[in-house]
């Protein structure tokens, strides 16, 4: 009897809907990431020496990486907003992207001379700094993606979010090359690994609470 | 399709058959006492989010996830609600005396004629007015009347014969 007030009630609040559209949400959130980025080029973060950077082969590597697995983690996330969408299999694809992004890392690197060597390379006050600035720059895209979740229908609490702050993470990431003094692959992969680290710790316990429906 | 393009005869229609399938759905993963309540979370639900339904896709794939996030959803709170042991000399009612009565009466009520028998169940157990009772017999309501007046004197008479008070 109940369900069927209820049936009732919701048949007369019935109004057409737009169908959700995947192509939509990424140009949404494509739309945020530009938009920062040009912001950060427009009040002059990115390196005084970008044109000879360019050329050298750790930019490459982490531009091309951290694009790489901002576009795919993005992408899967805003799948995962559809109900029926299994994320299991497209985390494992995405965590082989990063693994075989990080192995990359360490061959331009090159083999450590010694533990003192080491800690020197990773140089932790400057480390800590670019942690933190990758964490502000993965705001703006974790908010979008947060939102767009919060209106789709994501059914794995668990996975998804760890998805977005991937994603969200690595655009932060992307977006920090620019202005990243460091070349070293130690360093980066290190430094910028916490910073990731952190963001997808924060959208996998905040995210839950935001987006459940 | 049709709910997302606002066809509310389509839709009343769909959430009809959505509902029959949740309850049957939760009838077998969660306690009785639940089922109506979470498969009117789901309905909610279905209607909140039905933009993110793809008419391209089926159905029914669509309705059991929602309805299988939302049973995990329950069993999670269920976990995390508060639990207390019950104490050992927890006071309550002691229902033997009510159980031995009914074991005694079905005994007795099955040497009755079913005619009889039948209606005293559904008149003085189950309380039915004659008039259902009749329905539900196919007799006459006179019949009925005289099936348990006849039956209530029989059933005294057995009762005394095997020494329970009256």
């Amino acid at each position: 009897m109940r369900l069927d007030s209820l049936i009732e009630q919701l048949t007369e609040d019935l109004a057409p809907v737009r169908p959700r559209r995947l192509w939509l949400d990424g140009a949404i959130v494509a739309l945020i990431a530009a938009v920062e980025l040009a912001l950060l080029f427009a009040i002059g973060f990115a390196r005084l020496d970008m044109h000879r950077m360019m050329t050298q082969p750790t930019m490459s590597w982490r531009l091309g990486s951290f694009s790489l697995i901002s576009v795919v983690s993005g992408w899967l996330a805003i799948r995962s907003f559809d109900p029926t969408y299994s994320v299991r299999g497209a985390l494992r694809w995405l965590l082989l992207i990063i693994a075989i992004c990080a192995v990359c890392g360490m061959f331009l690197s090159g083999a450590p001379a010694g533990v003192v060597s080491i800690i020197s390379r990773l140089d932790w006050r400057s480390g800590v700094d670019c942690a933190s600035k990758i964490v502000l720059l993965s705001v703006p895209p974790l908010v979008g993606l947060a939102l767009l979740g919060r209106r789709g229908a994501p059914t794995d609490m668990r996975r998804t979010p760890l998805l977005v702050g991937v994603s969200a993470a690595a655009w932060g990431a992307f977006a920090f090359v620019f202005s990243c003094p460091f070349n070293d692959p130690l360093y980066i992969v290190v430094w910028y690994g916490i910073g990731c680290g952190l963001v997808t710790l924060v959208s996998r316990f905040v995210l839950p609470r935001f987006a459940r429906w | 399709m049709a709910a997302q393009t606002g066809d509310a005869a389509a839709y009343r229609r769909l959430l009809t058959e959505a509902s029959s399938w949740l309850k049957s759905y939760y009838s077998r993963r969660l306690p009785p006492s639940m089922v109506d309540d979470v498969a009117q979370e789901v309905l909610l639900s279905l209607h909140t989010k039905r933009h993110t339904y793809d008419p391209a896709k089926p159905f029914g794939p669509w309705l059991a996830a929602i309805a299988r996030y939302k049973w995990i959803d329950r069993l999670r709170a269920m976990r995390d609600s508060a639990t207390d042991e019950l104490p050992e000399d927890l006071p309550a009612r002691d229902h033997a005396e009510a159980v031995q009565s009914a074991h005694v009466l079905e005994a007795l009520l099955a040497r009755l004629k079913p005619a009889q028998a039948n209606a005293i169940r559904l008149v003085k157990i189950e309380g039915l007015s004659i008039k259902e009772a009749a329905q539900r017999l196919d007799q006459t309501i006179s019949l009925v009347k005289v099936n348990i007046h006849r039956g209530l004197r029989e059933l005294s008479s057995l009762a005394q014969e095997e020494g329970y008070e009256a």
